[in-house]
């Protein structure tokens, strides 16, 4: 607006010089985001010290980190982190696997898939959570329940994502190769598999989000320690800084591990053209 | 990508495709025989043929399912509602975008299920707790879609319209909504399969109430395989007519003049 | 070089000039002047990088930052206007609208009833030879017919002048020729002032009365040619051929 202007009326005046309302709205560019978080926080805390919000609803946002603090000391924090993790890691890194293994197959031979996709198809109808009742009478309440269902989490992404990866070659790329009579073998390896990575790569990112939502529900419905454990536990005693505490690391951990495996599955796409 | 575009892949010569579970009906037969008969975790076909026959004959089933899905449908419709005006609010004002967005997606990180028990403290654990919940799992899917699908309409498209002088009412209803409609589509079909994940999820934690999620947790808790063999059938079928439904609207609504 | 002609419907550029962000880069259009006649045909040809299709847009009104002055039938340019059509490269037609439809879009605005549109629409498909094609789509038409029905879109306001932004850029070589000669067709019965932008001199030898032939880094006019050749001429004949092989020795031969 302020270019134009100055432009009728300056029309020697360079267009590109920045005017102190550039600077302004510059700022306020960059502090919009934490307009909400901001407001948000300070609501939070008024609330509670002034008592409209009752600290049984929403402790104090000082005590809770205080809590968090108090945890982090005490190495509590460490041993439900601890084992949060190594479950979803058995359960993430089983899952994804044998869901490489499972869709590699699927993609690589029409008969395997003719008999198996069908029936594949149709327990993956059923939620994750669906199995969980199953499990719990199969295998009972310990750590191989949650091993078995955060590793159906992630095997079914992976395994589809996989399977679509190897039937996706471009056609074109099959052709080069059989232009330069590779051999079965080396089709798979130099043409099929390469290609196929991407798009495995975004599976297993998806994996990943769906395993850390499993893990956190079964730890809420049976574990006796874990982070949804102490959601559990805080909840019950009404401790709801601990609960907060909680949630906000299970937050953290999902959007850190998110993060990194976003940068990992960019790298696997440099240079491709979709 | 959940199993949206997959059911696609299903192969011609169906016939190879009922062998696996044939056979493993077949085991399921013979092994349940060989084991001790009655309840336990061993369970024959028939006692699970028998108990979903008694499900429905005494109305358990209609009851359980009934509940689940009214609140399921009640939650989405929630959730897609505010997640459609919400959506279309950050697709649409780059102002509301920035300042909203950041927040939004730092809250959709945090794995949906942990909230509940925070839910649970300000709204019990009955139908209210139930249907919010839903309402935020079907919430965010939407958004997502709806403000990618509204900011990714090509400029030339928006060229076009002012070319032609449309004013911004005329270019929202008759190029935006139209380019964005088939990504606010895809939200708005994985927020009726994400509402119906989180029904199950919900039904096990905020135990109030009854639906098809306590009608498997019941039949955990009480060592009844049948009751839960058939609990999971029903999801698994309820699941695949959800999926089926949205497929089949996806289809006669997007593909015939889609194709760009 | 400016043939001021002064007429009221006439296109006129003063001095345009235009910038992006980076002062130390040479201008992207520098000191533009021209004058259009009203039913002249005028081509603007040049290598890539010159500017033709921003000086385009800017015409058009869909970008008024600018320095300088663009007026046409006497009034400002500032925004876009019914009465200045365009043709973009990529047919951008709306793939959830069939042909018709299509051609219907620019008419959303326009001050007519819905017969009158309904046979406006009718009567530019036929124009462009698309009749009994209302009602594909799209994604059933080939490049060459989904330009053609832009191209209707372009003129079913009847739009003074018209703008046309190297509008067979993107087709194969046959298809090109059979709608360069469309178009000259079309001028020649609707005899709408068309300024058309184009990398191809032996299609603005073809079309034009005049050829505006612009350079780059800056953008700027290096030559206005009269083509002075009798219409209607066709791609093989001789004068067009020997007029093209001038204009591309002189300004296209040397390296940039």
């Amino acid at each position: 607006m302020a270019n134009a202007l100055t432009r009728v009326f300056l029309p020697a005046y360079r267009a590109r010089r920045t005017l102190p309302g550039d600077t302004l709205r510059s700022i306020g560019w960059t502090a919009l985001p934490w307009i909400v978080p901001i407001a948000l926080a300070l609501l939070w805390m008024t609330g509670s010290r002034y008592g409209w919000i009752s600290a049984q609803v929403l402790p104090p946002p000082a005590l809770v980190f205080e809590t968090l603090g108090a945890l982090l000391k005490n190495g509590e924090l460490w041993i439900h982190v601890w084992a949060s993790m190594t479950r979803a890691a058995v359960g993430f890194g089983g899952g994804v696997a044998l869901g490489i293994l499972l869709g590699g197959l699927l993609g690589l031979s029409r008969t395997f898939e003719a008999y198996v996709l069908p029936s594949f198809n149709a327990i993956v109808q059923v939620p994750v959570l669906g199995w969980l009742p199953f499990l719990m009478i199969v295998v009972g309440i310990g750590e191989p329940l949650k091993y078995l269902l955060i590793g159906h989490a992630a095997l079914v992404p992976v395994t589809l994502s996989t399977l679509q990866g190897f039937r996706g070659t471009p056609r074109a790329l099959q052709e080069v190769a059989a232009v330069y009579r590779y051999s079965r073998w080396q089709v798979i390896a130099r043409v099929t598999l390469p290609s196929a990575i991407p798009v495995i790569g975004t599976g297993v990112r998806l994996a990943f989000t769906k395993a850390w939502l499993t893990l956190v529900v079964v730890e809420l419905v049976a574990s006796s320690e874990g982070l949804g454990y102490l959601i559990v536990y805080g909840r019950q005693l009404f401790q709801l800084d601990l609960v907060l505490a909680a949630v906000l690391i299970v937050g953290a951990i999902g959007y850190a591990a998110d993060r990194l495996l976003n940068v990992f599955e960019r790298r696997l796409q440099r240079g491709r053209s979709v | 990508m959940s199993t949206l575009d997959w059911e696609a892949g299903t192969v011609k010569g169906s016939w190879r495709g009922l062998v696996l579970p044939v056979a493993a009906l077949a085991v399921w037969w013979i092994v349940s025989r060989g084991a001790q008969a009655g309840h336990g975790v061993m369970v024959s076909p028939a006692q699970v043929w028998d108990t979903a026959v008694e499900q429905v004959r005494s109305g358990a089933l209609v009851r359980a399912l009934s509940a689940s899905l009214a609140r399921e449908l009640t939650g989405f419709a929630i959730g897609t509602g505010l997640g459609l005006a919400l959506g279309a609010l950050l697709g649409i004002s780059k102002l509301a975008n920035r300042a909203i967005a950041p927040s939004f997606n730092t809250f959709k990180q945090v794995s949906l299920f942990a909230w509940i028990p925070l839910i649970s403290v300000w709204f019990g654990l009955g139908d209210v707790a139930k249907v919010v919940f839903l309402s935020l799992a079907a919430l965010v899917p939407v958004v997502m879609h709806t403000s990618d699908g509204i900011r990714a309409v090509p400029v030339n498209w928006l060229d076009v319209a002012r070319a032609y002088r449309y004013g911004r009412l005329q270019t929202l209803a008759y190029v935006v909504l139209p380019a964005a409609l088939p990504s606010i589509f895809t939200g708005v079909y994985l927020a009726l399969i994400y509402s119906w994940l989180a029904t199950l999820g919900a039904e096990y934690l905020l135990v109030a109430g009854s639906g098809i999620g306590n009608t498997l947790v019941d039949g955990s808790e009480q060592f009844r395989m049948d009751l839960v063999v058939f609990g999971v059938i029903v999801v698994g079928l309820t699941g695949w007519a959800l999926n089926a439904l949205a497929r089949g609207v996806q289809r006669r609504w997007f593909d015939t003049s889609r194709a760009a | 070089m400016t043939t001021a002609i002064g007429q009221d419907s006439g296109l006129t550029l003063r001095h345009v000039s235009k910038r992006f962000n980076d002062d130390a880069a040479p201008p992207v259009l520098d000191r533009i002047d021209l004058s259009i006649a009203s039913g002249e045909f005028v081509s603007i040809v040049g290598a890539s990088g010159c500017g033709k299709s921003t000086l385009l847009r800017l015409i058009a009104g869909l970008d008024g930052d600018h320095e300088g002055e663009i007026e046409f039938d006497g009034k400002r340019v500032v925004t876009t206007d019914l009465s200045r059509g365009i043709v973009f490269q990529d047919h951008r037609l709306f793939p959830w609208l069939d042909v018709a439809q299509n051609v219907a879009v620019a008419l959303r605005n326009a001050p007519l009833s819905k017969a009158e549109k309904a046979r406006a629409v009718a009567e530019h498909v036929e124009l462009v030879g698309l009749k009994g094609y209302e009602r594909h789509y799209p994604h059933q038409l080939s490049g060459g017919m989904a330009q053609r029905v832009a191209i209707a879109r372009g003129l079913v306001n009847r739009p003074r002048l018209l703008l046309l932004d190297e509008p067979f850029g993107a087709l194969d070589a046959l298809t090109r020729s059979r709608l360069q000669l469309e178009l000259q067709r079309i001028w020649e019965r609707e005899r709408i002032t068309m300024v058309l932008v184009t990398h191809d001199v032996e299609e603005a030898v073809l079309l034009s009365d005049r050829i505006v032939v612009m350079q780059a880094r800056p953008g700027r006019i290096g030559e206005v040619i009269d083509v002075g050749l009798a219409r209607p001429r066709k791609v093989g004949d001789r004068e067009v051929a020997g007029l093209r092989d001038d204009i591309v020795d002189t300004f296209f031969t040397e390296a940039a």
